[in-house]
């Protein structure tokens, strides 16, 4: 029988062991296919036309996240595939075949395992397309218009990207064959994982693991100046270190604490399930690890797209506080433009208010910014009431300033205590910053900062004193009716200095943050089922070892509910705890992130860990059925 | 045979194969256990052994015939039952052990008793009990691949014997041993059986083994052949059971 006649039979034979496989990869295909499909469609064409960049950015960074991401999920499966087939065909070797035999029939068969993947993956990836896409729109609601397709290009970067790295860990895997010793071989066909774990080990690996989780959540929260950039990247990195030596230490210590409270152990089935979770720990402490942090980048990638999209309904909601905004030296424009305004739209309400411009040398903040302004207390206060805004602010003493700020997309100032601002030598402290659209679009433009009317009369020479008029109209899809009527006014005072801003609440120079948060939900629905499909993978092998066991504890009487019931607490222990330790690694992800956009999480953090928990529950659901068939229990 | 009959075999019959390629493996076998009997049945290859103790065990079905265990014909309830006969009534030693690799010995002798629903008290108490009867006591939290193979089968008898079950089936307990780690075996389950808190059925090939049991059945071809009592010394009986090896030709067992 030639290698490849085996090769063929051996994968019709063990075709539904290597189920879990193909179906891994298929999913990690699908999921590329997508992307690429995105990316080949019109939507990224239209709104690159607009937001060039920042489109340009993102995509860069999502394909390279996603392509990490497929790297290691094509190592973690053709590593586990590796580990049994190596088991298996370890047995050739009595029959007289070299390892280089050995490896050459390995390689046909998990380039068979890839070929059907990439076959699966893009066949599904074509039929789910249009879903995809659907989906992704109606969550984005993008204000753009595009036509479904079906193009070759991302079929052909998807199956060369996948080619290509697939080939890198066959090869890989060819060369760990063929160095294996004969030894190697036949030992691993014996192979048996010892219980036994070395408690001081495990003691200090504890230790090490809950003190650099817990400095990671630290240093994830912490406040701060620019230095936050570089506290996020430590808490990721102490994070991911943290969790691993949390499953690979303290958990399995905390299990076998439990196993050695025999009173608590010898109840019911609690004997098989604790000793059977101590020692598949043992062995996937490092799968529980990743797909905790990949479930714990799911949950952010999901918290930062809502912060995202909320930021951008306030952004736009900011922004359209009013249509049309004058700023000009004399004061009485009101009473010419109103009525231009009034030829085509009706006023909902306006407002007007003196602006204290000063020369941007005079002041000093922390980071420079584009221009400043100082208001009166009672002037805004005014402002406030005719344009129907809230107004909670308490009068500044002499010497202390209230920031009205704009909506920042996110700031990586976290510790915004003890600002102040030098105004011509003299220190003013920030008592308060808000971010009420007092002045809407004005704020964008420039600094303002609140005085009261005593300070701000003493500061009146140190700047040039500008009058603001700020209108709202009724209909605001209609502001280009009054624009003709308002370009002629500017003309005919083109003497003095006026200077006009109006606001289309169509524009669409922010649609991107929309687009980030697709890409957002897109990499959270990625991970989430990366994790679950890794989680899912790992227990459909592992089942397959249960057989003999299972066989002697049906002989010793066992009934064939209490092995399924041990079962199922076993598989509640696999998907509880990864999910468990995500729960609260996230929380703080999202309170770091919180603090960086200015807005409250806690909402979307409990909705996207709810996402996670039904998912999970998904594919327990899924591995409840699965996993006692595979241990043959029917 | 006094006591109260806790195995009851009669007429027992096991076919394997389909009409016309029928093989009787047990050809109307009828045999009594009694409470605290130490029996054991030898027979070569292919004799019916394992058969006929598969059927006792409940993991078999007879072709016909009838098995009762404490009085409960076993060919004739449900599968829950039989799991539940197995649970509370059975004891088994295998050959290869079956001691679960993933749990300490203290575990593995526990385990019976507390997925019987014992309290954790009772099952420490018992399982240190039995462990110091058969020389255990200093290996109790050690995993079984840390044990050598007489320690992990007298563990494997002690999980037999946890639950306090009505018979013990031992299939080739020492088949796996050296000959010191047999005779310590064999020497405490004498020991059990003399002080009364256990029956046991063992099958075996090894006469040495088989006379430590009371009574020794041989079967060959599917049929008791005939049956030895053990008078008051085991060598003596040794010899017996030698003899009458040597008189029903070599090839018997």
């Amino acid at each position: 029988m030639s290698m490849m006649n085996l090769a063929w039979r051996n994968f019709k034979s063990s075709f539904k062991n290597y189920l879990a496989v193909i179906l891994s990869l298929s999913f990690t295909i699908l999921v590329i296919f997508n992307f690429q499909n995105l990316l080949d469609s019109d939507m990224f064409a239209l709104l690159g036309k607009q937001n060039g960049e920042r489109i340009d950015m993102l995509v860069q960074t999502v394909s390279f996240v996603l392509g990490c991401f497929m790297f290691f999920f094509l190592w973690y499966a053709t590593n586990v595939f590796l580990t049994t087939r190596k088991k298996e065909i370890g047995i050739y070797v009595f029959m007289g075949l070299t390892n280089q035999k050995i490896a050459w029939l390995y390689t046909i068969e998990v380039t068979m395992i890839g070929l059907s993947s990439l076959v699966l993956g893009i066949v599904f990836g074509i039929l789910t397309a249009q879903l995809f896409q659907m989906i992704l729109l109606a969550i984005s609601d993008l204000s753009v218009s595009f036509s479904f397709h079906f193009a070759l290009r991302p079929v052909y970067r998807t199956a060369g990207g996948y080619l290509v790295m697939y080939l890198v860990f066959v090869c890989k895997g060819y060369v760990n064959l063929v160095r294996s010793s004969v030894l190697d071989m036949i030992s691993a066909i014996r192979q048996k994982e010892y219980v036994k774990q070395n408690v001081w080990l495990l003691f200090v690996k504890s230790v090490a693991g809950v003190s650099i989780l817990f400095f990671g959540y630290y240093m994830a929260v912490k406040e701060g100046g620019q230095e936050v950039m570089g506290n996020v990247l430590a808490a990721v990195a102490l994070v991911v270190i943290g969790v691993y030596l949390l499953f690979g230490g303290f958990l399995p210590m905390c299990f076998l604490g439990l196993a050695k409270k025999k009173t608590f152990l010898y109840r019911k089935q609690r004997t098989l399930w604790i000793n059977q979770v101590i020692f598949r720990m043992k062995r996937n402490y490092r799968t529980y690890a990743m797909t905790c942090i990949l479930m714990l980048c799911s949950v952010t990638a999901l918290a930062t797209g809502f912060a995202m999209r909320s930021r951008y309904d306030a952004i736009v909601h900011f922004r359209n506080t009013y249509t049309y905004q004058f700023l000009c030296g004399q004061k009485g424009l009101d009473a010419k433009v109103r009525p231009l305004i009034e030829q085509d739209n009706q006023i909902a309400y306006s407002a007007q208010i003196p602006i204290l411009l000063l020369d941007a040398d005079l002041v000093k903040t922390r980071f420079a910014e584009n221009g400043y302004a100082l208001l009166s207390y009672s002037k805004l206060r005014d402002l406030a009431k005719a344009s129907g805004l809230e107004f909670t602010l308490t009068e500044p003493n002499d010497r202390e300033v209230v920031k009205v700020s704009k909506l920042h997309m996110l700031s990586l100032l976290t510790d915004r205590s003890h600002e102040t601002v030098t105004i011509n030598g003299t220190v003013y402290d920030q008592v308060v910053e808000t971010t009420v659209p007092y002045l809407g679009y004005f704020q964008e433009l420039m600094s303002f900062y609140l005085v009261n009317d005593d300070e701000y009369q003493r500061l009146l020479p140190l700047g040039e004193e500008q009058w603001s008029y700020h209108y709202q109209i009724r209909d605001i899809n209609n502001f280009a009716a009054s624009k003709e009527a308002l370009d002629t006014l500017q003309d005919d005072m083109a003497g003095e200095k006026i200077a006009r801003v109006t606001i289309d609440p169509n524009s669409s120079d922010i649609e991107w943050i929309k687009m980030m948060y697709t890409i957002c939900i897109f990499l959270f629905m990625v991970f989430v089922l990366a994790s679950g499909s890794i989680l899912f993978m790992k227990l459909y092998h592992d089942a397959f070892e249960e057989q003999e066991r299972c066989q002697t504890l049906i002989k010793l009487g066992v009934a064939k509910r209490t092995l399924k019931k041990s079962f199922s607490h076993e598989l509640q222990i696999a998907y509880g705890l990864p999910f468990a330790v995500m729960a609260v690694s996230a929380y703080f992800s999202v309170h770091a992130l919180e603090k960086m956009m200015y807005t409250n999480l806690i909402l979307i953090y409990l909705r996207s860990v709810g996402v996670v928990f039904l998912l999970l529950c998904f594919f327990y659901v899924l591995s409840t059925r699965i996993y006692a068939r595979n241990a043959g229990i029917k | 045979m006094n006591g109260k009959k806790v195995v009851e075999i009669k007429n027992l019959v096991k076919n394997y194969g389909v009409n016309g390629f029928c093989t009787t493996v047990l050809k109307g076998i009828s045999l009594e256990i009694c409470k605290n009997d130490f029996v054991a049945i030898m027979g070569p290859s292919g004799s019916g052994k394992t058969t006929l103790l598969n059927i006792l065990s409940t993991i078999d079905q007879p072709t016909q015939g009838a098995v009762f265990l404490d009085g409960v014909d076993i060919t004739k309830i449900s599968n829950k039952e039989l799991s539940k006969m197995r649970r509370d009534k059975i004891g088994f030693i295998f050959q290869d052990y079956n001691l679960l690799d993933t749990m300490t010995l203290q575990d593995n002798i526990a385990l019976p008793l507390s997925l019987n629903g014992a309290s954790g008290e009772e099952c420490i108490r018992k399982t240190q009990e039995l462990c110091q009867m058969f020389g255990l006591s200093g290996h109790l939290r050690k995993y079984p691949y840390q044990l050598s193979g007489g320690q992990k089968q007298r563990g494997a008898a002690c999980r037999a014997l946890i639950a306090n079950p009505e018979i013990i089936f031992a299939d080739e307990p020492t088949g796996a041993l050296d000959s010191r780690s047999s005779k310590e075996l064999l020497e405490s389950l004498k020991m059990v059986n003399d002080s009364g808190r256990a029956t046991i059925l063992m099958v075996t090939h090894d006469a040495f083994s088989a006379s430590y049991a009371k009574d020794v059945y041989i079967l060959s071809d599917g049929q008791m052949q005939c049956r030895l009592s053990k008078g008051s010394d085991r060598r003596e009986f040794y010899d017996k059971i030698i003899h009458m090896q040597a008189a029903m030709g070599g090839d018997c067992l």
